[in-house]
């Protein structure tokens, strides 16, 4: 890593993660390992059935066994709804394998599993739809009955009130591909529906105290996002707190566990007693966060300089059995796009179809690894007609100072940011692209069945500034400081980070900054790490409460050391002294006695800022067994100044795992077009990367000061996970000489289209 | 054995009343039986290292043997604890995560230090599993090279992908067991 | 998990009366890495009553060699047979198709005996009863096979008979390649089976009152060249798409005797003689051996979307032959 040279006291410094110790000695308390008195373990029954009325349910064998303490059905359940169209948490149709039937709590696991056992439940079979573009025909199966061609409105979020950019339309398509040297019609599908995986499964306690008061501890990392969800589920009436603590792992996916926690609310509220309802892995794998499926249908326009001129097309955004973010993931998709690709002329439609398959919702990624899965491929197809190399079109097509986007809102940003240019060359020199691409569908090199490819993808976010962030910095009385912030750890070490920032702007040792949990009851609001925004927004926040807390301190100080010049004071290590005179200083604890301070920072939306990690990959193909082994990825970035360079390290090597370049290799969910169930529902058949097959990982990290806050700095974890698949299509093709249009690319698909594996169906007689 | 045939005695089979178990050095006397405290026939190792004696450092994630979060080292092995029936674990010496810290100087392992200094992990789910299943190869070979080290942290899952940071925080204790 | 009464056992006598008194209703567990998988999904139609732990029966984790034959008991676990010098010299195929077996952490507990009575890894069959299941199939009694008209990717290419299922033992491939045979107790007495003959496709050759207890492989003089090669998606964890069993020997460039076995691609582990016979007796080259991984899979019959492994399947035969490691 690079490193501009700045006098930090901390930033940049690789130090030991705040929470290490515990985590190391298993002190860690995750979601389960908290305790509670009188804990009651809630169960959910699920549908056998992808589509089907419940007809009758009958709990009461259940109901008489010995440590049951209630059970609800969609006759007893609260009616609360979410997502759109808004479902019921229980409800009398079920619309996919695995959709609620009844929630059980009793005293142990045990018990409820015996109970789940007890309930008789009589379905009405109802014809059921899988594929998206099936679902959308004339006459398809209809899901809901106000649903026609099970086809959701864009746009709008019920919730937020929020409106939601439902298209990219600028410019002149047609005049775009009257200057185009090359059009190329076709269509690419990321549909493979991939899930994240945290290792830590959704979980969440709930204790109800009547009559409208719910606290809930949660295992996610969005704790004020996750008040905001429930809110108008349970209604204005109910006060919420969220206890947010460790999270094992969220890629995205746990800011939607609203289902999760409302059961555990509802057993909560029927029982009196806390109730913990934790999702096994095969609910976590068939019944919580996919990926969404894209598929787009679109025509691209190129001129021989790599100039895109138009995009055009459809763009199929299948959602599964509903929809909670979809239509956000598909307007910041849209922005996305824009920013990978410079271009004056667009019309890309998108639009969602439901089917009866469990949910699609937030991954790592988020809308725009999905349509870049399926647009690069696209691109490339131009690109070779016009024999282009790949990285110079994508470098070219980045977007620039000066150019602009339309964000999820549907405003257009002036993009404020740095050319990543240098980074990318960077990355292409440690790759040593220029050696090793050869061409379009031409193997970088050849041994006996073993065809090396490369690749190259892009991918670039202005969530980096979304939302809001507000922190409290608290300085007391005996020089000690606690940070107020409703951030939770899941991984990015981003709470060691705020502390990092808040002891560099008061030059205090770490040892003397705590930070506070995340719980809403006792925080200020904070939307929380998503789609990168913790460098930026998080850290924003705190340094400007830190800030805040410094000014007010020296507001106390400064007629104690004899000035009204605030300019003058300098603060390290609890004491404060003049500039101009240094040994006039005085000791924090003398200047603070009987009282705290408090800081305030609040961080409000800023989308003209746009992160950029660009990834090369060089992979091996079997020729004759289709096997892929992936061999080295480089991934550039410039992350404008680092703050932690060992969690930024995890964080860019986390490109492989969570649904991310493996889910161009083996990563997929099956979903059994027979049953509708969801075969791979485990850890063996649902295929993650082992230690044991690690590719070598080169991260290249520039730091170009980018005009962010007081450290420069723009996060990047969120979109690792996003240039590398639309990579791993290219290599694949390239080493083998063919294009293959599937994710993933799995050893059938290559043998197929290599022709190796044209053997018909001759056997099955039953 | 002989290879002849036998006629077999109808002797009825026994079932443990009481297992005794020796987890990080302490001896526990457990009876069988449904109950707080007890051990339930169809009790995993894993549920019963977390809920009946409180040792919650093992975490458990798939439940069903392809993850490796459950590892603990039995007998010095690395086993999955959620695969394991805790009726047949009677006599046999178990080290959890808890157990790694030296009981004396209240002193870190040389390995849980490592893990610390490189940052080997990022939600730290599943950083437990895998510094027993680090442990036990130490154990056994205390200068593995970076091929074994991926090996025996082939069976642990890490959807963050610490794995490079794990594999060098293992690797800078290799050879320093001896 | 649901309850059940759980015995130890101490000897094999005891086992099998207890087996034949339950009838069907008590279950044999050693190394248990498939059984509390199995009894964790729910999803077979019967529950046991009763679990047999026969960990405790003293005696049965010898690997010896006895005059003509080795001897491999039953609670061997896969990490002694990985770690084997007398296996790593003579009988290597073994060494090496266990070292393939599942994780580190499973082969520490995985008996060998175990390992060839796993149940099938049909994901139809093991759809866990908590997210909507148990599916109802032949396998379990009554229905057709669900993977024929479904997603059949790792389903048999060979050798399935209303259900398609394919025997996931990995170890079996390797013994029946040493033309193992299987020491079955019963309460009528002792018998034996050969490896290959112990599967069927909707289960195995276990009365349910028997026992497996030991496995005895023909004493080899020389080792040969012995190869396993196993194709999956990823290097640990999985279970075979299609692996390959051989024992080729040759003299100055001639092949003299040839066994190949072919796994995950049938219900039960499958011998290809009339590959081998195509090889014994010629030079070993690359066309001849191609001509020979085609014979292999002449009876091939895919299913809809499992043509694929008939070519990885060919693959394999070919490179197990030359000897090559991947």
């Amino acid at each position: 890593m690079k490193s501009v040279a700045e006098n930090y006291r901390y930033i940049g410094k690789a130090m030991p993660r705040m929470d290490g110790q515990e985590i190391v000695t298993g002190k860690t308390a995750f979601l389960d390992d908290l305790k509670f008195h009188n804990l009651l373990i809630g169960k959910v029954l699920r549908s056998p059935h992808p589509h089907a009325m419940i007809k009758r349910i009958d709990t009461s064998k259940a109901e008489q066994l010995k440590g049951v303490k209630a059970i609800i059905t969609h006759e007893t359940a609260p009616d609360w709804k979410g997502g759109l169209p808004p479902i019921r948490l229980l409800d009398r149709k079920v619309r996919y394998v695995g959709d609620v039937v009844a929630l059980i709590a009793a005293e142990t696991e045990r018990i409820a599993d015996q109970a789940k056992r007890l309930i008789n439940v009589e379905y009405e079979i109802l014809p059921a739809v899988f594929d998206d573009y099936e679902a959308m025909k004339p006459g398809a199966i209809q899901l809901y009955d106000d649903l026609p061609g099970n086809i959701l409105p864009l746009g709008s979020d019920e919730i937020s009130g929020a409106t939601w950019a439902t298209e990219i339309v600028t410019g002149d398509v047609e005049k775009g591909f009257a200057e185009a040297d090359a059009i190329i019609e076709g269509g690419f599908a990321y549909d493979n529906i991939p899930n994240p995986i945290s290792i830590e499964s959704p979980a969440a306690v709930a204790l109800w105290e009547e009559p409208d008061k719910v606290t809930l501890w949660v295992s996610n990392h969005k704790v004020w996002n996750n008040k905001r969800l429930l809110s108008p589920i349970f209604g204005d009436k109910v006060q919420i707190r969220i206890i947010g603590g460790a999270c094992g792992g969220s890629y995205g996916a746990k800011a939607m566990s609203w289902q999760v926690q409302c059961y555990a609310a509802a057993l909560s509220k029927a029982t009196g007693q806390p109730v913990k309802v934790i999702f096994s892995k095969e609910e976590q794998l068939g019944c919580f966060i996919l990926r969404p499926a894209t598929r787009l249908n679109a025509k691209v326009g190129m001129q021989k300089d790599g100039t895109v001129t138009a995009v055009a097309g459809s763009w199929l955004v299948g959602t599964g059995y509903y929809s909670r973010t979809t239509q956000i993931q598909i307007a910041v998709g849209c922005g996305e796009a824009m920013i990978a690709v410079r271009c004056n002329n667009w019309n890309v439609k998108p639009s969602i179809v439901c089917t009866n398959r469990n949910a699609s919702g937030i991954v790592r990624g988020f809308g725009g690894q999905e349509l870049k899965c399926a647009l690069i491929p696209l691109l490339s197809l131009a690109m070779e007609k016009l024999s282009l190399d790949p990285f110079e079109v994508l470098k070219k097509n980045f977007v620039k100072p000066g150019d602009g986007y339309f964000w999820r809102n549907a405003a257009w940003y002036n993009y404020r940011g740095i050319d990543y240019s240098r980074a990318m060359d960077e990355g292409a020199k440690t790759f040593g692209w220029k050696e090793k691409w050869k061409g379009w569908l031409k193997p970088t090199a050849v041994e006996g069945t073993k065809h090396i490819g490369v690749g190259v993808g892009v991918h670039g976010n202005a969530d980096v500034g979304e939302d809001m962030s507000e922190a409290y910095v608290r300085i007391d009385n005996d020089g000690r400081v606690v940070v107020i912030s409703g951030l939770t750890e899941h991984g990015t070490g981003q709470r060691s980070n705020v502390v990092k920032a808040v002891a560099e702007v008061l030059q205090l040792p770490l040892e003397f900054i705590s930070i506070t949990p995340g719980d809403t009851l006792v925080t200020p609001v904070e939307w929380g790490p998503a789609g990168s925004r913790g460098t930026y927004a998080i850290l924003g926040a705190a340094i400007s409460a830190a800030d805040d807390a410094k000014k007010k301190l020296f507001q106390l100080a400064a007629p104690m050391l004899g000035t009204d010049n605030f300019e003058d004071l300098e603060t390290a290590d609890g004491i404060i002294w003049l500039k101009s005179d240094p040994e006039k200083r005085i000791d924090w604890k003398k200047v603070l006695k009987f009282r705290t301070v408090i800081g305030h920072g609040r961080f409000d939306e800023d989308f003209s800022l746009s992160n950029c990690m660009m990834s090369f990959v060089e992979l091996q193909v079997d020729t004759e067994t289709g096997k892929i082994d992936l061999l080295r990825v480089v991934n550039a970035t410039d992350v404008g100044k680092v703050i932690d360079p060992h969690g930024l390290e995890g964080q860019l090597n986390g490109c492989l795992g969570s649904a991310g370049i493996d889910s161009a290799i083996f990563e997929e969910t099956i979903l059994d077009p027979t049953t509708g169930c969801i075969l791979n529902t485990n850890l063996i058949d649902y295929k993650w990367r082992t230690s044991a097959e690690l590719p070598v990982i080169e991260n290249v990290v520039l730091e170009t000061p980018i005009d962010s806050h007081r450290f420069h700095a723009l996060g990047i974890g969120e979109i690792s996970t996003s240039p590398g698949p639309s990579a791993v299509l290219m290599a694949a093709s390239n080493a083998i000489g063919q294009w293959l249009h599937e994710y993933p690319v799995t050893p059938e698909r290559v043998l197929k289209t290599l022709g190796k594996s044209m053997e018909k169906k001759q056997g099955g007689s039953l | 054995m002989t290879r002849q045939e036998k006629k077999f005695s109808g002797s009825a089979l026994e079932g443990k009343h009481h297992i005794n178990l020796t987890v990080n050095g302490q001896l526990y006397e457990l009876a069988i039986g449904t109950g707080a405290g007890k051990v339930n026939p169809s009790d995993t190792l894993s549920f019963t290292l977390r809920e009946t004696l409180g040792l919650t450092g093992t975490k458990v994630s798939c439940d069903s043997g392809a993850c490796g979060g459950c590892t603990v080292i039995m007998d010095g092995r690395a086993v999955l604890s959620c695969m394991l029936l805790s009726i047949e674990c009677d006599e046999k010496e178990i080290t959890t995560i808890e157990g790694l810290k030296n009981p004396k100087t209240g002193e870190l392992d040389p390995l849980q230090q490592s893990f610390i200094d490189h940052t080997a992990f990022q939600c730290g789910f599943c950083t437990p599993g895998m510094i027993m299943s680090s442990k036990a190869l130490l154990n056994d070979n205390p200068s593995p090279t970076e091929e074994e080290v991926k090996e025996a942290l082939s069976g642990n899952f890490c959807r963050c992908i610490s794995h490079y940071q794990i594999v060098r925080a293992v690797m800078a204790v290799s050879g320093k067991g001896k | 998990m649901r309850s059940f009464t759980h015995f130890d056992a101490y000897s094999i006598e005891d086992t099998c009366t207890a087996l034949g008194q339950y009838k069907g209703r008590a279950q044999l567990k050693a190394g248990g890495s498939d059984l509390l998988s199995i009894l964790k999904g729910d999803f077979l139609p019967d529950y046991p009553e009763v679990i047999i732990n026969i960990k405790t029966i003293p005696g049965l984790d010898y690997i010896k060699e006895d005059g003509d034959f080795l001897r491999i008991g039953a609670l061997v676990r896969l990490i002694e047979m990985v770690r084997s010098p007398l296996l790593s010299h003579k009988y290597s195929v073994l060494v090496k198709a266990a070292h393939t077996v599942a994780s580190p952490q499973i082969r520490n507990v995985a008996t060998l005996g175990g390992n060839l009575c796993q149940d099938t890894r049909c994901w139809y069959y093991r759809y866990p009863r908590s997210m909507g299941g148990p599916l109802q199939c032949l396998r379990k009694g009554s229905g057709s096979c669900l993977a024929v008209k479904g997603d059949n990717r790792y389903h048999a290419i060979m050798g399935g008979k209303k259900c398609f299922a394919v025997c996931p033992s990995d170890m079996a491939v390797a013994l029946a390649c040493l033309d193992g045979r299987l020491i079955i107790a019963g309460p009528r007495g002792e018998r034996n089976v050969a490896v290959a003959d112990f599967f069927y496709p909707l289960g195995n050759d276990l009365a349910e009152d028997e026992m497996i207890t030991e496995i005895e492989i023909p004493a080899r003089r020389n080792p040969a060249q012995q190869n396993f090669l196993k194709f999956t998606l990823r290097k640990p964890i999985d279970f075979a798409i299609v692996s390959v069993a051989s024992v080729i020997s040759i003299e100055k460039g001639v092949c003299t005797d040839a066994r190949i076995v072919l796994g995950a691609v049938a219900p039960f582990p499958v011998r290809v003689r009339a590959a081998e016979e195509l090889l014994i007796g010629k030079p070993v080259s690359e066309e001849i051996v191609m001509s020979a991984a085609d014979e292999a899979l002449a009876g091939s019959k895919p299913l809809s979307k499992n043509a694929y492994k008939v070519q990885i399947a060919k693959t394999l035969v070919k490179r197990a032959v030359m000897g090559s490691t991947d």
